[in-house]
């Protein structure tokens, strides 16, 4: 029974800063091996109720095939806390909730560090009028029977699904076993990471151009994957197995067969969990391996050109962004490699104070990464994202805070997306000064008046005050933007109202303790283009355009990036609209009903609906 | 281009009626004194909505070899020729057919083998060429038939119950026309899977197939484009995983596809109190939504699967070259534009069957631009009914632009009690076949 405050002792006690859940690192196939058992320190909230639910995450176990409750887990309960929540279990559905509560949180923790500000969810921010709509992302954990999950912003939601397993091939499954899409630690970084992107970038959900799926996919396959590297237990694991080289997709078995084949399980080599996704889910279906790798394909710089399908396509960026990694860890622990052979060290047996160093730069790096990819977010273009435009923002965002790079981690992200075809647009070559987005004095050399009247200040606690503060700042970023249009890639046109979407501060810290304080605005438009000039009837789509900013503390705009609107005169020479439009038509083509309805109610349906996650996921 | 003489023929119906003249006043001659040697002919009947091909390849010693492709209407649109239509490929062939040509699983492909398996069965059949996923021997092909099956008698039980309430023109109503379609095609399958039960050849084809002088015919060589056997086209082909899928339209719960995850302890029919977070009812509604699939969009996943399985067959004889494609949508195309060469294949073709009755999605832009201009005939079986948007009128414009007008739609043929097509939509008037092309009462004929 919990005692009131006024009746505790002395002590002070303040709100704990963590609070332990269980959960498995990977899902239940792998059992307690690796580390698979794992607690996840989530940061402690207060809990509004059963469920769990707290101000940014409301878990509501309701099976819409079935069509009942599952009981909500009180993880307030004392017998609960005491064992740091829940153990694993699968039939229990309670700890599901946690698991899925406990992971979530652990996602959205990790983009609140890197980019230095909180979360609010996109749907509560277009809703804020409305009290009745709390703000917090719903999660279902058995939403319904299908082999499934995805992200639903009309629902405000993550839907996890649960099938049976293949009966025929289920791998490491029982055939026609109960697998749950909520128990697969990457399953739900994955989904989380999508309603966290939305967050930042409503408009990338937007279907225009093959890269817009696909680049969401490939984001929320990169949080999933780099979170593989903060399992210590995993990770020094696999770096005993593969002698380091933790980038290898079979290990190595703990005991070399002595005849061809091996016959117990420490002959056989197995795969290596830290650079695969989701490998219940894949084996369940009958894949015989995880759903999707790290490295799963190899450089080849015409691959571009030639895989269109979201997933496929987004595994290129993927592997882009692992080369990278995996060769600045290679760089970083050379020095402990070559040290270690010199006393005498073999590849395989490494002394285990060289494990733990191995690992402590691989957790470092995979840090570094995973923050320069989500503070790459805010150097976005506000629409329309291309895989060009993220390698330019991961360059700007690293340079920003590390202008000196010892180890070149730019020039090995660089390497790695010149590999496999990542062309950016727009730059004037692969170098890292090109790539870096500029003001518009050094893109074009128009002048930029600074952007004077903006409320910097980072430590007003009070709502009603920072309500006021945002209403001035978006006053004056819309003067600003409408004073200095065309030097801002604006299109000056009648009717097209420019729009200070989102703005928020921004503080970085340096490795030399420098604290940076920037101010990030995305300004759009938008205008009906017709989907066919040649065929009015096919109706209309809306085509977007507009700037991001990045704005110092004196005013100066540092960056601006631009994606153009476009004047109406010249949209038969407008690549970026010409390329929209061919997109919707190709769409339009590759669905089934389109042979059967008349032209502009389709192409008005598919025009205006934002990438269906549902639908995309289903090819896995 | 030379002035061709038009060529008339006269239609052979079933022996003892005398052929009527034709409207136009042009006298007949018989077909054989006619046809130059060498001259490869197609034939386009007139089905209804549906097609039916007869190829009529010219061989030494002045006889020919007929190449059947298809037979089949929709039941929807249905103008009642199909009859007639077969009793003329009897009389053209004399019951001999070199090749028949199954292209899916469709009722308006292969609902004339069925009806008048009585007549196909006096016929002698060299081969039978079906497309790899009708192949009993094939496990991968065998599922999916299965899964296929379940869904189409699950869908179809759907809409008949719906029938009353789906209204004209809706998207429910498309879709339901589309699952017609899907049904009644177990006796036609049955029939060519056994060979017509006359010992034909039956051939299972898949993309990246050749086949030199097949049935006997020398000089002719075949280069199957569609459908492929890769596993990503499986996956685009396999209805979405889900039990629930089959129970579409099924009453609330069928106990043996719905899996309960959980033991009964577990489960709370409405929420409790405040402690737990309640759905609203409108939440509730979509959430279930989102958990299941409309029929319809399960009825055009499944239209598109079956489309897709279309053998799509490049047939080179004496320097023509002839595409087929079936109703072959997008996914298949894409695989042999990507796979195969189209730079070589596609400006070499001499005459192309469009595909899919000429709807939106079943030529792509790409493929048709890269036609040689005014070097190709195509033909188009199709009508405005069951469905008002097929086929594509800026299609059939860009069609009519690319061939230079040597193109002709099954419906301009005068039927009685038969659509014709709508305004705008290239109309002819009936009576006067195009320039190089010649015209029965139920035919077209193209002559290369």
């Amino acid at each position: 029974m919990a005692l009131e405050r006024d009746e505790r002792s002395e002590v002070d006690l303040k709100d704990p800063v963590s609070r332990p859940l269980k959960a498995y690192a990977f899902d239940p196939t792998q059992g307690k091996a690796l580390g698979n058992y794992m607690t996840v320190s989530v940061r402690y909230l207060p809990l509004l109720r059963a469920g769990p639910a707290d101000r940014y995450l409301a878990v509501i176990d309701y099976d819409a095939t079935n069509k009942c409750y599952y009981r909500p887990v009180d993880l307030d309960d004392p017998a609960v806390l005491i064992r740091s929540g829940l153990d694993p279990a699968e039939t229990d559905p309670q700890f599901h909730q946690q698991m899925v509560y406990a992971v979530a949180s652990e996602t959205i923790r990790r983009f609140e560090l890197a980019l230095g500000r909180s979360i609010e969810w996109s749907f509560s921010r277009r809703r804020r009028g409305d009290p009745s709509e709390s703000g917090s992302l719903r999660i279902f954990p058995h939403a319904m029977q299908e082999a499934n999950a995805y992200y639903s912003r009309d629902l405000r939601a993550l839907l996890f699904g649960y099938f049976p397993a293949s009966t025929t091939d289920s791998g490491a499954n029982l055939p026609g076993q109960m697998v749950f899409t909520c128990l697969s630690h990457d399953i739900i970084a994955h989904e989380t990471t999508h309603a966290l992107v939305d967050s930042q970038r409503d408009f990338f959900m937007e279907p225009t151009s093959p890269d817009a799926p696909a680049f969401h996919e490939a984001f929320a396959d990169l949080v999933a994957l780099f979170q593989h590297f903060s399992f210590k237990e995993a990770l020094l694991a696999m770096i005993q197995r593969t002698g380091g080289a933790i980038y290898q997709s079979e290990v190595a078995p703990e005991r070399q067969p002595a005849m061809a084949g091996g016959f117990i399980q420490a002959e056989l080599s197995s795969a290596n969990p830290l650079v695969q996704l989701a490998r219940q889910f894949g084996e369940a279906m009958g894949m015989r391996k995880a759903l999707r790798a790290a490295l799963g394909t190899p450089p080849n710089s015409r691959m571009l050109e030639t895989v269109w399908e979201p997933h496929a396509r987004g595994a290129i960026l993927v592997a882009a962004v692992f080369d990278a990694f995996f060769t600045i860890y290679v760089r970083r622990t050379q020095d402990l490699m070559r040290i270690a052979r010199l006393g005498g060290s073999t590849l395989y047996d490494l002394h285990p104070d060289l494990s733990n160093r191995l690992a402590s730069e691989a957790v470092k790096t995979a840090e570094h990464f995973l923050n320069i990819c989500i503070r790459a977010l805010d150097y976005c273009p506000p629409v329309d994202i291309r895989f060009g435009d993220f390698l330019r923002a991961m360059i700007t965002a690293d340079s920003d805070l590390v202008p000196d790079d010892p180890y070149g981690y730019r020039i090995a992200i660089i390497d790695a997306f010149r590999s496999r075809g990542i062309v950016p647009e727009g730059a004037a070559s692969f170098s890292e000064e090109s790539l870096r987005w500029a003001s518009p004095e050094i893109f074009d050399g128009t002048s930029l008046p600074t952007c004077k009247g903006l409320e910097f200040d980072v430590f007003k606690h009070d709502p009603d005050l920072q309500k006021e503060a945002e209403k001035k700042n978006g006053g004056v970023l819309h003067d600003y933007a409408v004073a200095n249009q065309e030097a801002l890639g604006l299109s000056a046109e009648e009717g097209m109202k420019i729009q200070a979407r989102t703005f928020h501060e921004v503080h970085r810290v340096r490795p030399d303790g420098e604290v940076l304080f920037d101010f990030v605005a995305e300004l759009t438009q938008h205008r009906e283009v017709p989907a066919d000039p040649q065929n009015p009837d096919a109706g209309t789509f809306t085509f977007r355009g507009g700037t991001t900013l990045v704005i110092d503390r004196a005013g100066e705009v540092r960056v601006a990036i631009q994606k153009r609107v476009g004047a109406v005169a010249d949209d038969s020479k407008n690549v970026r609209l010409k390329q929209q439009r061919a997109y919707l038509n190709d769409r339009i083509s590759s669905v089934g009903m389109a042979a059967y309805v008349t032209d502009s109610r389709l192409a008005a349906r598919l025009a205006n609906a934002t990438i269906d996650f549902k639908l995309v996921h289903r090819g896995y | 281009m030379a002035a061709r003489k038009v060529v008339v023929r006269r239609s052979r119906l079933a022996a003892g009626r005398r052929p009527k003249p034709q409207p136009n006043g042009r006298t007949r001659a018989s077909a054989d004194a006619q046809l130059g040697v060498g001259v490869i002919s197609i034939r386009m009947y007139r089905v209804g909505f549906g097609d039916c091909f007869l190829l009529s390849l010219p061989v030494n010693g002045g006889e020919r070899r007929h190449i059947l492709v298809d037979c089949g209407v929709h039941a929807r649109g249905d103008i009642g020729s199909i009859d007639r239509v077969i009793d003329d490929i009897a009389a053209e062939t004399k019951r001999k057919l070199a090749i028949v040509i199954a292209t899916h699983a469709h009722q308006d492909h292969i609902s004339g083998f069925g009806k008048r398996a009585d007549v196909f069965s006096t016929f002698e059949v060299g081969e039978v060429w079906l497309p790899w996923t009708w192949d009993p021997n094939n496990p991968d092909a065998v599922k999916l038939q299965a899964k296929h099956a379940a869904l189409a008698a699950a869908l179809n039980d759907h809409f008949q119950a719906a029938n009353t309430l789906t209204a004209a023109g809706s998207i429910a109503a498309a879709a339901a026309d589309a699952v017609v379609n899907l049904s009644g095609n177990a006796r036609a399958i049955d029939l060519l899977v056994s060979g017509f039960r006359v010992g034909a050849k039956v051939r299972f084809l898949k993309a990246g197939d050749s086949l030199g002088d097949p049935a006997g015919v020398t000089g002719l060589s075949v280069k199957i484009l569609g459908p492929p056997q890769s596993p990503e086209f499986l996956a685009q082909m396999d209805p979405p995983a889900g039990q629930h899928y089959l129970r579409v339209g099924a009453a609330d719960g069928d106990e043996g596809t719905r899996v309960e995850p959980f033991a009964a302890r577990w489960k709370i029919d409405t929420a409790i109190g405040d402690t737990m977070t309640r759905l609203s009812e409108a939440d509730r509604i979509s959430l279930e939504a989102a958990a299941s699939s409309p029929p319809e969009e399960l009825a055009f996943a499944l239209d598109q699967a079956r489309n897709n399985e279309s053998v799509v067959a490049l047939l080179s004889y004496r320097g023509k070259n002839l595409l087929f494609a079936g109703d072959a949508q997008y996914g298949n195309w894409r695989w042999w534009l990507d796979n195969e060469k189209p730079d070589l294949i596609l400006p070499e073709v001499s005459f192309f069957k469009v595909a899919h009755h000429g709807s939106v999605n079943a030529t792509p832009k790409d493929a048709l631009e890269r036609m040689t201009d005014g070097g190709f005939a195509a033909m188009v079986s199709t009508q405005g009914t069951p469905w008002p948007s097929i086929p594509r009128v800026p299609l059939m414009q860009r069609l009519s632009e690319k061939t230079k007008q040597k193109l002709v739609r099954s419906d301009w043929l005068p039927v009685k009690g038969a659509p014709t097509p709508a305004s705008g939509s290239l109309p002819r008037a009936p009576g006067a076949p195009p320039p190089g092309f010649a015209q029965g009462a139920l035919w077209f004929d193209c002559p290369l």
